[in-house]
């Protein structure tokens, strides 16, 4: 920690510590078998969080409350809204945010930035192979009709190559801290993953409410994410393209009943490019064109946010009015780039996420530094006959579902959801997977006028040209109910800023 | 021996549509077997036509008409020298357990996993639990029985399936067109464990011979794959092995990956699809002005948006 804690402050924190009162502060702040990341299991703070710790000793409640509402009123101004599906009443939410940091040492940092480069290079090379020679799947490292028989699985992209093979430009990959205090990786989110403009949302309020504690803890500016993801997008416009120079992009929404709408929308300004609709865009002779009101300007490279499915309706689904016909021979004849790319989503599947350490080593020959969470793939006879058994301690999720959807908690199901999940996965294997339930970490969090324990994950935002740029930091996601495992926006959760320090903390 | 064929697609509009975008699978592929020797494809009103290979070899052309039109109509004409090919006979096609180790070493595990169209359903299972199929004795014995079978227990019967109809249409009541009862062999035969894919393309009607369809229209018919011959036709509409009458366009899962025509367009209309196949032996070169036979009147629903083409039935 820097030098603003004096001595005396020290020495009164480590007296109350070992007399086992220090949670006293916070009488509602539960631990329980998971890791707290504030704390250890001993109710003491853990050396990177004493500032802050000592920040939430000094100040009122009602200061507090106040920062809260501050908070809140600025994140209402700006329109910070998200849409929840499946639920009759009003759709669209202020996205709820907690005011207390989310604190990751630098070497912890270093760490998931090393386990991150690793997976998605290899999930990369993974793609290409799969959509071209295939060896992976010659060399039965992976059943081919596991990959053949994915959801999102474009045999469309077969034989295609995209711009600097490159597939993945932009991944969210969704880490859990398990009780030893390690990183893992619950799932990876190659196809069209939301949730940074939170990320940069949660730290301009964060900066206005903690200036000091901000400033003395020397955390890492996460700011360069859009000029950073604005270079990657600009890298892939086609060479042979007249606006090489100055290449056209433009980011493709759904419109504005898609849940990431305010994101889509905050990205675009950001970058200063074209926020567009499917009706906004033609394709005619193999160009991609934007109606504009001073005619067609070419398009060369389409930040989509729109799912394979819709993209094109002569290619994929053809009840699609979201996407834009021909879209897809345009992509094929190289005269558009589309960041992602088609097809991403056989890597994110959740049953080819229990081969991901199989794809590390072979294609980089390494193990991985990022451990997966232990898998169990019901196609499988054994497996499938465990699961089928101790469906009250599993997590159940369907395999091409994201975002929290199609998926069952063991713990906190009914007998009734069990039953109706068991007939699912009888009938399709393939459709699901199982893992344990898992512990997530905690994390202190200001509700209710206290500070509670609440679980959280970590989605860093990593962007890939060959190289990868990865903002320190992410969207830490809360489940703000108490004793909720589920993070996830679309099912309740909420979000908290990440602050990753610059340097290593010194305590004394 | 070497075809002639001609076969044109017309649409008409009322009123006029706007911004068709169109993919065509028309061209007969040119491989081992068949060479296709000319081939030329006109699109009216004119557009720019760009053309690719797909993901299974074949050949895709494709186009826009920006402008409103009230016609559109495609037209391919082709010129495609086919060789007999002696049908396999059994004895000649390795085991069972041959075509597994095959399978278990190949990549075929696309045409061996269910599809949209050709996948198993109850009353799939039903007709599988009359026809007694097993794997049993000698392979391509046992597609030739299947073959017949199917053709015995469908009545060939056009209109009362139409180009999107799941099997389970055909299925009820024993009727439908030949895409429905590839679709139903593919099924069947995959659920045996043989790879087997859907092939689109053209029938040459020959006097004398016993085919159940009319001339005019697109035909379909199934491969399935057997230790020793590989790819191996049968057309179970009309009891045959796939042979020197048979014209291949395009092969895929089913249906779905391979239809001659499928496009949207923008607007609101009442339409009109004809459809007019020709397939003549070269040597007797016909001069007659084929007629195109109407095949589906339809309103597009009234509504903002892309409206698909309506595609053609493979019916032969």
């Amino acid at each position: 920690m820097n030098t603003a804690m004096n001595a005396s402050a020290m020495t009164l924190l480590k007296t109350l510590s070992s007399s086992g009162t220090v949670r006293n502060a916070f009488p509602n702040y539960e631990l329980d078998e998971s890791y707290d990341e504030m704390f250890s299991s001993t109710g003491i703070p853990r050396d990177h969080y004493h500032a802050l710790y000592r920040t939430l000793l000094e100040l009122p409640p009602e200061e507090l409350r106040k920062s809260q509402q501050a908070a809140d009123l600025s994140f209402l101004h700006q329109g910070i809204t998200f849409t929840v599906y499946d639920n009759k009443e009003g759709t669209e939410r202020i996205f709820p945010n907690d005011l207390l940091p989310r604190i990751i040492p630098g070497e912890e940092w270093r760490k998931i930035e090393a386990g991150l480069t690793q997976r998605i290079a290899a999930l990369n090379l993974f793609l290409k192979d799969i959509y071209h020679e295939g060896h992976i799947l010659a060399d039965k490292i992976i059943p081919r009709e596991l990959v053949y028989s994915c959801r999102h699985f474009r045999r469309e992209m077969r034989g295609l190559n995209v711009p600097r093979d490159i597939y993945v430009s932009i991944c969210g990959s969704d880490l859990v801290r398990l009780p030893d205090g390690s990183f893992a990786v619950l799932e990876d989110n190659l196809r069209v993953p939301s949730g940074v403009s939170y990320m940069l949302a949660n730290r301009k309020v964060l900066k206005r409410v903690f200036p000091t504690l901000f400033r003395d803890y020397g955390v890492c500016p996460i700011d360069h994410y859009t000029s950073a993801l604005l270079a990657i997008l600009r890298s892939l416009a086609p060479v042979n393209s007249a606006g090489q120079n100055e290449p056209s992009i433009a980011l493709l929404t759904p419109g504005v009943f898609n849940s990431a709408y305010f994101e889509h929308t905050f990205l675009a300004q950001q970058m200063g490019i074209e926020l567009v609709e499917g009706r906004d865009l033609l394709v005619h002779d193999n160009i991609v064109y934007m109606r504009t009101t001073s005619g067609l300007r070419r398009v060369d490279v389409i930040y989509r946010r729109v799912d394979d499915d819709f993209l094109d309706p002569i290619t994929f689904r053809p009840d699609s009015n979201l996407g834009v016909p021909g879209l897809f021979n345009a992509y094929r004849a190289g005269n558009v780039a589309l960041a992602n790319a088609i097809g991403t989503g056989v890597a994110d599947d959740k049953a080819i996420y229990a081969y991901v350490p199989s794809i590390v080593k072979y294609y980089l020959g390494e193990d991985e530094i990022l451990p997966n969470i232990k898998t169990y793939l019901l196609t499988e006879k054994s497996e499938l006959g465990y699961v089928l058994d101790n469906m009250d301690k599993l997590v159940i999720k369907a395999v091409g579902e994201s975002g929290g959807y199609g998926m069952l908690i063991g713990p906190h199901s009914t007998a009734e959801q069990r039953e109706e999940f068991r007939a699912r996965i009888i009938a399709q294997p393939r459709n699901y997977i199982a893992q344990p339930t898992l512990a997530l970490s905690s994390a202190p969090c200001f509700l209710d006028g206290g500070v509670e324990a609440r679980h959280v994950d970590l989605r860093p935002y990593i962007l890939f040209n060959g190289s990868v740029t990865l903002v320190p930091g992410g969207l830490t996601r809360v489940a703000l109910r108490r004793g909720s495992l589920v993070v996830n926006s679309s099912q309740g959760g909420g979000s908290k800023d990440t602050w990753v320090l610059r340097r290593e903390i010194e305590v004394d | 021996m070497v075809y002639s064929i001609r076969h044109v697609t017309s649409f008409v509009y009322e009123p006029a549509i706007r911004e068709s975008v169109m993919e065509v699978r028309v061209q007969p592929r040119n491989e081992a077997r068949q060479r296709c020797l000319t081939f030329s494809l006109d699109i009216s009103p004119r557009a720019n036509i760009m053309t690719y290979r797909d993901f299974l070899g074949n050949t895709v052309h494709h186009f826009d008409i920006p402008g409103r039109h009230s016609q559109f109509k495609v037209t391919a004409q082709a010129l495609v020298d086919v060789q007999a090919v002696p049908a396999p006979t059994p004895g000649a096609v390795g085991s069972w357990a041959d075509l597994d180790s095959m399978v278990a070493s190949g990549d075929f595990s696309e045409m061996l996993l269910p599809s949209q169209f050709a996948q198993s359903t109850e009353l799939l299972r039903e007709l599988t639990a009359e026809l007694r199929l097993e794997r049993s004795g000698d392979p391509l014995e046992r597609m030739l029985e299947l073959n017949h079978a199917i053709y015995g227990a469908f009545d060939y019967v056009q209109n009362v399936t139409s180009v999107d109809s799941p099997i389970d249409d055909a299925l009820r009541d024993r009727k439908g067109v030949c895409q429905d009862l590839s679709h139903i062999m593919i099924a069947i035969v995959r659920e045996l464990g043989v790879p087997c894919r859907y092939v689109s393309g053209y029938l040459c009607q020959r006097d004398g011979a016993h085919d159940r369809s009319a001339d005019g229209a697109t035909h379909a018919w199934l491969e399935a794959f057997l230790p020793g011959p590989g790819w191996v036709s049968f057309d179970p509409t009309n009891d045959l092995v796939g042979g020197e009458r048979h014209i291949r366009v395009a092969v895929g899962r089913d249906y779905a990956d391979v239809p001659p025509t499928r496009g949207v367009y923008k607007g609101d209309a009442e339409s009109e699809l004809s459809v007019a196949v020709m397939v003549t032996p070269a040597e007797a070169p016909s001069s007659e002005e084929i007629t195109p036979r109407t095949v589906l009147r339809t309103r597009s629903p009234n509504r903002a948006g892309w409206e698909q083409f309506q595609h053609e039935q493979q019916q032969q």
